[in-house]
Formats: structure tokens, C-alpha cells, sequence
């Protein structure tokens, strides 16, 4: 599981669905969650959760996406499997690890420094904690 | 309509001597489950409110008091209906003479057998009946005095899963019905979930929590909303990433782990599983 410092900007509701927006290393994070029973409100500081599996990359993306999240990323490091491949990135300070499939990998030809977006849609994102 | 509870007395536990101690207030119609490992109270405390135990301490029910430091009320005349786990019904009377014998009512029986879909049965003896349809002549039977409080000890543990999922049905109509304020005892978290309004959960005596059943009930971590404890039995490697096989009730599930995820745990821990509601699919 990634975990990601975040801050608090925005809650908004309806009925018992929770829209919560996050900054974290000058970008904004959406999470959206049921029934949202988490002690925060603006301003408290949380660490999210992603699992590495639910990380989606994409390099030099253009046009419209319904990703709440695309986060600017460069990377630090390869493991490559026989099917799959785990890939560090950096996140502003802080580091996150995204699966794909090798291919994947291959096809986009990702390799050290890349800069890349690390996409991650709201459902797939949770508060882990609230410091 | 207020139920005022404010009881004590020392009981012999199995392992140790413990003292209940329960105070609580219930409102008019409200539906309580009463929760607890055994040796908590909860038959206890049933049976303190029934009058069939004495306390020390005070009941009040709509302003009549049951118990206070110079009274207790026989429990004839508390006016509360039963239904425990056996059924209990006089074996040499008809199902319909078993609701009669309460009270001679026969439109109120009759209803109350056409609301649980008994009517065809009223004549036969309880012996030629299934356990779900005793238990079913019971709750009848306990509403025929028309009680101010209904006090249920796990009254469906004895059945299988699909008629006690029909008594369920059978126990919440009867419930709207007749408004009747009731304490059953419970282990299963969907009955409560189905039947209560409000939870108890007592622990050596005393009351550790009182909610919404689903606030109780419903395990989160964080902002996960679906969370289900398990034993870790094992951490598989699979390519680069690992698999963790986690035992959870009768069932064993895998939970695919990054690397440093497997290291973090070791097998035989008891762990977590979550995530959040929008990730698993119903089949």
C-alpha cells in the first residue's frame, strides 16, 4: 500500500456519498468515498492509501481523462518480472510504486528519469489515517 | 412509554465472580439487541427484568415500578412476554389452545396465526410441527397477553439459516404491529442488523458500548468500509509481487501485497483484510 501525505481542502456530500479534496506536494487529490465516517474537516492532515496495483502511468498524455488524479512523477527505479514490473516513482518528496504488466512497461519504453503522470481514479484512493 | 434500568448483583462467573452493573433507558417501541460473549449478563439481565432473578437497584417501566429497594414485582403481574430458545409449549394443547391459554382472545390469536401464516396449522399438537413452526407458535404466544416489553433469548439460535431468516421476517412484522418495546439476545450480526433499532454490547457485566447496530457492527479502517478480520496462513511469491492467503470465517481469501507489504507480515498474525466499498462486486 502507498502511502501518501495529504491535506484536506474540500469535503462536500450528498446523501451518503463523501467527495473529499486533497493537496499533497502542491498537487490536488479527489477520493471519493461512502459514508465517510473518518474524523476530518478541512485542513486536517491525513496519509492516503493506493495499492500498488491501482496505479495506472502514462507518459507524454494528452487529451480529456475522467482520472481525478494524475500525478506528475519521475522514476526511480525498475523491477522487472517475468509478466510484471514494479516501478518507484517520485512524487514531490515523496516515493510510490505502481504495478503494471512488463509489456505494459515495454510498449512505453519506461526506463530511469522518465517523467511520467500516475494515474489514480477517486474510488481507488482511502484515508488510511488522520494525523 | 420509558424503560429506566439501573440494576447491580454479584454473579458467580466461570472463572471469576463479576458484578452487573446496567443502567440504561429505552424508549417506547424500540427493538434492543444485547450482544456479548457468554458469561456477560445477558441471560442474566433477561431474566432480572422478567422477575425471575432478584437485583439490587431499580426498574421502571411506563412509570410502573418493577423493582426499587423495597419492591419486587411478580413476575405475573410485569406484564412481559417470552421466547427463548425452546419453544416450550404445553404438548397436550393445540397450537390454537397453546395462544388461548394466555388469554381467551380468539380474534387476536386467529390474527396473529394469519399473520405468521400459521392459520392452517391451529388445530394440530406442537409434537407434528417443525422447530421453525414452534418457534413461531412461541412468538405468537408471547404477544397473545399483548406485553409491554418482549424479552427474546437468542430465540432463533436453535434454527437452520433460511427459517430463521423467516422468523426474522415473522419476528420484525409482529414488531411493527404491535409496537412492542423488546430485548432479544443475539450473536448474529445480520439478525441484529435486520431486526434492532439500537445495540448493546455487555462484557463481564458491564455495558462497553451502546449504538446504531450498524455503527457497532460495521468494521472499518478508515475509509474502508469493507473490513473482515483473518488469520494470515500464508505469504506466496508470484513474479514480483506476493500473495497473501487469509482465512476468514469458514472461507480463505488472497490479497496481492507489494514487497514491502510482505515483509510487514508475518504468518499466523491475525490481520485485516479492507478495502473500500466500491472495489468488491456482488455475484
Amino acid at each position: 500500500m502507498n502511502h501518501i501525505d495529504a491535506k484536506v481542502i474540500m469535503i462536500e456530500k450528498k446523501d451518503n456519498i463523501t467527495l473529499v479534496s486533497f493537496s499533497s506536494q502542491n498537487q490536488n487529490l479527489k477520493m471519493m468515498s461512502l459514508g465517510l465516517n473518518t474524523p476530518i474537516e478541512e485542513g486536517s492532515q491525513v496519509i492516503l492509501g493506493v495499492k500498488a496495483t491501482s496505479i495506472a502511468l502514462a507518459k507524454n498524455l494528452s487529451g480529456e481523462i475522467s482520472m481525478s488524479n494524475q500525478l506528475p512523477c519521475t522514476i526511480v527505479s525498475l523491477n522487472k518480472g517475468e509478466l510484471l514490473c514494479s516501478i518507484t516513482l517520485r512524487f514531490g518528496d515523496a516515493l510510490i510504486e505502481s504495478i503494471t504488466t512488463l509489456k505494459s512497461a515495454s510498449t512505453m519504453n519506461l526506463k530511469l528519469e522518465d517523467e511520467v503522470v500516475a494515474l489514480i481514479k477517486a474510488s481507488e484512493l482511502s484515508i488510511l489515517e488522520v494525523r | 412509554m420509558m424503560i429506566k434500568i439501573d440494576i447491580s448483583k454479584k454473579l458467580h462467573g466461570v472463572s471469576q465472580d463479576m458484578s452487573l452493573d446496567v443502567k440504561l433507558e429505552i424508549k417506547e417501541g424500540e427493538f434492543l439487541a444485547i450482544s456479548g460473549q457468554s458469561g456477560s449478563g445477558k441471560t442474566t439481565l433477561l431474566r432480572i427484568l422478567a422477575g425471575l432473578e432478584d437485583a439490587q437497584g431499580e426498574i421502571v417501566v411506563s412509570k410502573k415500578v418493577y423493582l426499587d429497594a423495597h419492591n419486587s414485582l411478580a413476575t405475573q403481574a410485569r406484564g412481559i412476554g417470552f421466547v427463548f430458545q425452546d419453544y416450550a409449549l404445553f404438548a397436550n394443547m393445540s397450537v390454537e389452545q397453546n395462544l388461548l391459554f394466555v388469554k381467551k382472545d380468539t380474534n387476536l390469536a386467529e390474527h396473529l396465526l394469519h399473520l405468521t401464516g400459521l392459520s392452517t396449522l391451529a388445530k394440530r399438537l406442537p409434537h407434528s410441527l417443525s422447530g421453525g413452526q414452534k418457534q413461531r407458535v412461541a412468538l405468537c404466544r408471547a404477544f397473545m397477553s399483548r406485553p409491554k416489553l418482549l424479552l427474546m433469548d437468542e430465540p432463533l439460535s436453535a434454527l437452520d439459516p433460511k427459517m430463521r431468516s423467516q422468523l426474522q421476517e415473522d419476528i420484525l412484522k409482529l414488531h411493527k404491529e404491535f409496537s412492542t418495546t423488546t430485548l432479544m439476545v443475539s450473536h448474529d450480526p445480520s439478525e441484529i442488523y435486520k431486526l434492532a433499532s439500537r445495540m448493546v454490547v455487555l462484557e463481564d457485566g458491564k455495558i462497553i458500548n451502546d449504538e446504531t447496530p450498524k455503527e457497532i457492527l460495521l468494521q472499518t479502517q478508515g475509509s474502508q468500509k469493507f473490513s473482515l478480520r483473518g488469520e494470515l496462513l500464508e505469504i506466496k511469491k508470484a513474479d514480483i509481487i506476493h500473495v497473501a492467503v487469509v482465512a476468514i470465517g469458514q472461507q480463505i481469501v488472497e490479497v496481492v501485497l507489494d514487497a514491502k507489504e510482505a515483509k510487514q507480515f508475518q504468518v499466523g498474525q491475525i490481520v485485516q483484510v479492507s478495502t473500500k466499498a466500491f472495489a468488491p462486486s456482488l455475484y
